[in-house]
């Protein structure tokens, strides 16, 4: 194995895991506290890539791809505490929780991709570059879009790990997370702390769906795929945990470069289903998961 | 045979009945071709209540069932060129193999895991259908499938009366199965489990051995139902795999109400007419299902099923128990 080829390898491993890691970091954050799974994840990672494209991009309003990204992930912060109100909170309470939520959320993805489609049509979009080119990294090159996300991620999940451990707010959150009866006996507003959570998870969503859509090009189906990796990845470490999570997501992004490069793309997925499989069989709560 | 049977199959035979009438009395053809998509819609639908309705089983495999019929039929069909009939049978064989493989590591797992991995499943037989291209077409799907015939009468002549007639059977046929399956005392044991696990399982029911028949159970039809449709269109492709097939199926088993059998059936057939209605409507149609669907689950969680129960009530005893739709929960 020559040095190319681990370098190869690395690099995007780093590049998918840290992708993963923050669409997964979301998801763990609603499915902890809200104990709910939200399959809209994808198509809100979507429709921040087309916000922040609107808003910076030449073909939209032209501002820039800073203010595009800093109004898109906004915007889906905003959306995020909408959806919850319409989507997740009127099923709360009933038994059925987490059955219902996935429907709903389901429609809810359905929904947003074909207003994404209505709006935008069905041509790809390309967010213009961030920084004009790549760099090189310990003679591993990177692009610029790839280097965002290699640094974004981390500085957002330490930020997001900061927030949850180190501030009153972040706190609360996961007081509620671990029992909402005990919070709102403590005087937590229970309700207004879910919505939060809700729109850190879309806040989340957003940005890292702008990440990718300048990567890659935007479409009203681009946040499908990555959806069903960052379910490989929650499977996998379990949803229990942020920090199992996001370990959970670099060690997929790992293994999956790793099968593209000697297996190639074809039996990539199913080698990734087969590795859940075993890990289920063994750990059924996931990797990192509590029982 | 009891009350609630005599008045299931009655109901049953009257739907069915109508339905074999309608071409005789003059449809055309573009319409016969919406019910028998939605015969086949109403047959995975149904089956799927199965596991998400009465067994309780969080199962989102069960569109993966019927995709890999289609591609069950379409490889043994046309590839191995088997009889198109014992193709048909076959793919309900594969949909069957396909449900005992992913319950085994389903097992052990509870609430959304089984969601997550049964929903991970169908993915990624997408994936492997697109990546193995040379046995599947790829992204291309397969053509020019064999389809049914009876010696030399294709089903698709006479404006496609054969299959027409051909998925209505089917339709039929798995209701009876369904329902028989339903008030078996295999079907009540699985009942049992979703309503009462501990007690079920305090009664000497095995979960394990119930969810691998119950997921068996539902792909037999589902499956069938996924070769005629390989039969009836002549093409498997990986559309069907799509996101869209699995809200149609799910808005119809949700919107008819779960554990009812026919509520998914007739909910299925309205929707093929309702969505042919708002066929130039484009994308807005599938705003206009999805904002139903939450708005259903919402407000009347009952389902059309217990719309229909309840104004049946009403028009023989008077009493307004249409109401109570909206308040039963969704099992």
């Amino acid at each position: 194995m020559s040095l190319d080829a681990i370098q190869s390898i690395l690099s995007s491993a780093v590049v998918l895991g840290s992708l993963y890691a923050i669409m997964a970091a979301g998801l763990a954050l609603t499915w902890t506290t809200l104990g709910i799974f939200n399959f809209a994840h994808g198509a809100l990672m979507m429709i921040g890539a087309y916000f922040a494209w609107q808003i910076g991009a030449d073909a939209g309003f032209g501002l820039g791809v800073a203010a595009g990204m800093a109004i898109g992930v906004a915007a889906l912060v905003g959306l995020g505490v909408v959806f919850e109100r319409l989507v997740i909170r009127p099923f709360l309470g009933s038994r059925q929780v987490v059955l219902i939520t996935v429907i709903t959320t389901l429609a809810a993805m359905i929904f947003i991709q074909n207003s994404a489609l209505l709006t935008w049509g069905p041509r790809m979009k390309q967010m213009p570059p961030v920084l004009p080119q790549g760099i090189s990294v310990m003679g591993i090159s990177f692009s610029a879009a790839e280097l965002l996300i290699v640094i974004a991620a981390p500085v957002t999940l330490i930020a997001l790990w900061l927030f949850l451990t180190r501030t009153r707010l972040g706190t609360a959150v996961r007081a509620v997370a671990q029992n909402p009866e005990a919070a709102a006996l403590m005087g937590l507003n229970v309700s207004r702390l879910y919505s939060l959570a809700f729109a850190v998870s879309a806040g989340l969503a957003g940005f890292s769906g702008i990440l990718l859509g300048s990567m890659r090009f935007i479409t009203p189906t681009m946040g499908v795929e990555p959806l069903i990796k960052a379910l490989v990845v929650v499977i996998f470490g379990g949803l229990g945990s942020l920090g199992g999570t996001i370990g959970a997501a670099y060690i997929i992004g790992f293994l999956e470069a790793t099968s593209i490069y000697f297996i190639g793309l074809y039996w990539t997925p199913a080698l990734l289903f087969l590795v859940i499989i075993v890990v289920l069989v063994i750990r059924p709560q996931g990797l990192f998961g509590k029982e | 045979m009891q009350r609630r049977d005599r008045t299931f199959f009655a109901l049953m035979a009257a739907g069915a009945a109508a339905l074999a009438l309608l071409p005789l009395i003059g449809v055309d053809a573009s319409f016969r071709h919406f019910l028998i998509l939605a015969f086949i819609y109403a047959i995975v639908a149904s089956n799927w209540d199965l596991t998400l309705g009465y067994g309780g089983i969080l199962n989102f495999a069960h569109p993966a069932f019927f995709e890999l019929g289609v591609y069950g039929y379409a490889i043994f069909a046309s590839t191995l060129e088997v009889e198109p009939w014992l193709a048909l049978l076959l793919a309900g064989g594969v949909a069957v193999i396909a449900a005992l493989m992913i319950v085994l590591p389903v097992l052990r797992l509870r609430g959304i895991y089984v969601i997550l991995v049964t929903f991970a499943f169908g993915q990624i037989c997408l994936q492997i259908v697109l990546s193995q291209s040379q046995i599947t077409g790829g992204s291309q799907g397969m053509v020019l499938l064999p389809g049914l015939q009876l010696g030399d009468w294709s089903f698709a002549r006479d404006g496609r009366m054969g299959y027409y007639y051909a998925t209505l059977l089917l339709l039929v046929l798995s209701t009876i199965y369904l329902r028989m399956v339903v008030r078996s005392s295999f079907g009540r044991s699985i009942q049992a489990l979703r309503d009462n696990e501990y007690y079920a399982i305090s009664r000497g029911i095995s979960v394990s051995r119930q969810r691998i028949l119950t997921m068996a159970a539902s792909a037999v039809f589902t499956g069938m139902a996924g070769g005629m449709y390989a039969a009836y269109l002549r093409v498997a492709s990986p559309e069907v795999f799509g996101l869209d097939f699995l809200i149609i199926v799910l808005s119809a088993l949700l919107l008819g109400g779960t554990s009812t059998i026919l509520g998914p059936v007739m909910a299925a057939i309205l929707l093929a007419i309702l969505s042919e209605w708002m066929m130039d409507l484009g994308a807005w149609r599938f705003l206009i299902l999805s904002v139903l669907i939450v708005g259903v689950l919402r407000f009347y969680p009952g389902g059309l099923y217990a719309l229909i129960e309840g104004l049946a009530k009403w028009a023989i005893s008077g009493r307004a128990a249409v109401r109570r739709g909206a308040r039963s929960p969704l099992k």
